[in-house]
């Protein structure tokens, strides 16, 4: 009965329970499409970093971190390539010979790190034939071929063809430097990443830095993202004297800033939230005040407080439940529609999303497995809303009530 | 006979602080059970205070009510809810019907919450709907009935628990004349034949044409109290007057 009568009271006045649910449905979708906004650029950042800076796990000399001194080396590239691919966990890997450099032109110089690849197989880890957008790339046709980012290409005022020279240390410390052509400018959606890195054939740094068929960094990519503990912990037991990181550990931030934007989120929600439970509790407040003379009534003839309180938490909980299922609607078409066509915001924050590592395209995706969590906030937000009109209504006297 | 009502010097002040006002003023009450009575008086002379004070919705000042051998004035809030809803049935001036319920829902809310089983409440249901004359508006919400109709749907629900007592504030003011004797009559009959105790305050000659036993009240004390003695409308206004 009390259902019932719950059920009914809310209909009363169809406006204002319309006017409510309405805004229950736009707060859960404001709420749902803010998560799915995060958790689609979440998603693009930690591909980001896992497809274009850092693969899904590194391994390198322990000491060579340090100071990236090209004298901690690996040895024999084709071995540890064998002996990794070996693993079932893992799709790809790729050497690299690393080294700190200053790079100069005609115009200025500047600080970089010059990573020393196989294109090939780099391409199987970063991708970085795809994110060449000017120029061929490395052609293979002549020596001391480079690929330079965007950024540091309009810094330092080079183009596809433009000469510059890259000065650094070799293995035995002896300051080196070569003369390298610009043969392509890559751009990824991390434009701070795109200053600081030049790509140059391993060999010929191999052969600049004086390091035969050495190399510093091994590179891989797994098949599964949640693979990421148990390959780590295979190639540990297969490599123990080595150092593995995963990519959250080689980018502490980007994993900090996963975990902290889970916050950010609910905290949004709660504001959401904080709005709809002052509009809840204005509704039902209005209503039990227009009910003060049939609430009094019906405490004369017997009905506990409790069963009062029950009673307009019913309607509460019920009327923010009517407004839950358009604004859960609403809230996966718009994520699923927008996750398929993506979001362009390159028109008013592409450089801002870029210097943070994001991609100015964003595919919001549908928060399915926090959706428990948001429901539980929704209903949490309809209990607390409604307790204090229920002690209104349970403080109503019937004397005075009847009197109204 | 079994006494229903027991009111020991009951009173109820107002302003007690600045200008003490007695709604009533040290009224002994004996009510017995199977009476048919009229609660009569000048406006304001306490009739709806000792009412509301006999139903415990409000606590006197002092003195005591003892109703079946309860002193309701000792109950706590809580403990006068469950007390109300076992022991008394209320009949109010404005129908005071649930509007979002139907009449047979109205009738059946005090039963539910009592925890009557389904049968049951089916069955008393319709042995009142059918003694009130609306079996045929078992569904209807109270919008769809008249105002006499409305009332009756209140006296059914007010039966519905079997109470020791009804009370009964001023419960033909709202209806017609024709309304009003039919309303008169089911409570007379069910007074006549099932011994349900009425109190009723009212203004109504038809009500005190009725009833067996009338009590007046003037500024808040029993002026009068006697089934012998006739109460006329002229006695009511000459009461009224200073």
């Amino acid at each position: 009965m009390i259902i019932r009568m719950a059920w009914r009271n809310i209909w009363r006045n169809k406006m204002r329970s319309v006017a409510i649910a309405l805004s229950v449905a736009i707060g859960l979708f404001a709420g749902i499409s803010v998560l799915a906004l995060y958790k689609g650029m979440m998603k693009s950042r930690v591909r980001t970093v896992i497809d274009s800076e850092t693969g899904h796990l590194q391994i390198h000399h322990p000491e060579f971190k340090k100071d990236y001194d090209p004298a901690y080396l690996l040895s024999d590239p084709q071995k540890w390539i064998g002996d990794i691919r070996s693993f079932n966990t893992i799709k790809a890997a790729a050497v690299r010979t690393v080294t700190q450099a200053m790079l100069s032109t005609p115009t200025g110089s500047t600080g970089v790190q010059v990573n020393g690849i196989i294109p090939e197989a780099e391409n199987e880890v970063s991708l970085l034939k795809s994110k060449i957008h000017w120029g061929d790339g490395f052609t293979g046709r002549k020596k001391n071929e480079v690929l330079v980012g965007k950024k540091l290409a309009d810094k330092m005022k080079l183009k596809p063809g433009s000469k510059l020279v890259l000065t650094c240390t070799d293995t035995a410390s002896d300051l080196v430097s070569a003369a390298f052509r610009v043969t392509g400018i890559y751009q990824t959606e991390n434009s701070p990443l795109d200053e600081r890195n030049v790509y140059v054939n391993r060999n010929d740094l191999n052969e600049m830095l004086n390091m035969d068929n050495s190399f510093h960094e091994i590179v891989v990519l797994l098949n599964n993202d949640e693979d990421l503990a148990l390959a780590k912990q295979q190639l540990q037991e297969r490599f123990p004297s080595f150092l593995v990181e995963s990519w959250k550990e080689i980018s502490p931030e980007t994993e900090l800033m996963v975990n902290t934007m889970d916050y950010y989120m609910y905290i949004i929600i709660g504001i959401i939230m904080l709005a709809l439970a002052f509009g809840i509790i204005n509704t039902m407040l209005m209503a039990i005040l227009e009910r003060t003379r049939e609430i009094g009534m019906m405490v004369a003839l017997g009905m506990s407080r409790f069963r009062l309180f029950l009673l307009v938490l019913l309607e509460t909980v019920l009327l923010t439940i009517t407004g839950t299922p358009p604004g859960l609607i609403a809230a996966w078409l718009a994520a699923n529609y927008y996750n398929k066509k993506g979001i362009d915001i390159s028109s008013f924050a592409g450089d801002t999303m870029s210097s943070f590592g994001f991609s100015s395209m964003i595919y919001p995706e549908f928060p399915g497995a926090e959706l428990f969590i948001v429901l539980m906030i929704v209903i949490t937000t309809a209990l607390v809303s409604c307790i204090f009109p229920a002690i209104r209504a349970g403080r109503l006297q019937p004397v005075e009530a009847l009197r109204k | 006979m079994q006494t229903v009502i027991d009111a020991h010097n009951v009173s109820k002040v107002y302003n007690a602080d600045t200008i003490p006002v007695y709604a009533v003023n040290n009224v002994h009450l004996h009510l017995q059970k199977g009476e048919f009575t009229a609660l009569v008086g000048p406006s304001g002379s306490g009739k709806t205070t000792l009412l509301n004070l006999i139903g415990g919705l409000d606590k006197p000042d002092s003195g005591h009510i003892i109703i079946n051998g309860v002193d309701i004035t000792t109950l706590s809030a809580n403990e006068l809810i469950n007390f109300r809803l076992k022991n008394i049935g209320f009949v109010f001036q404005s129908f005071n019907l649930i509007p979002v319920l139907t009449a047979k829902e109205n009738a059946e809310f005090i039963l539910q919450l009592q925890k009557v089983h389904k049968q049951e409440r089916e069955k008393r249901i319709e042995v009142l709907f059918k003694e009130i004359g609306l079996s045929d508006k078992l569904n209807e919400r109270p919008s769809k009935l008249s105002g006499g109709q409305q009332q009756r749907v209140a006296v059914a629900r007010a039966l519905a628990s079997r109470p020791q007592f009804v009370l009964a504030d001023e419960p033909t003011a709202n209806l017609d004349s024709g309304s009003a004797s039919n309303l008169l009559d089911i409570m007379a009959q069910l007074n006549k034949e099932e011994g349900i105790t009425f109190l009723f305050s009212t203004h109504d000659q038809r009500v005190i044409d009725r009833a067996r036993r009338v009590i007046t009240l003037v500024d808040g004390q029993i002026a009068r109290d006697t089934a012998a003695v006739p109460v006329t409308h002229e006695t009511i206004v000459s009461n009224e007057k200073p």
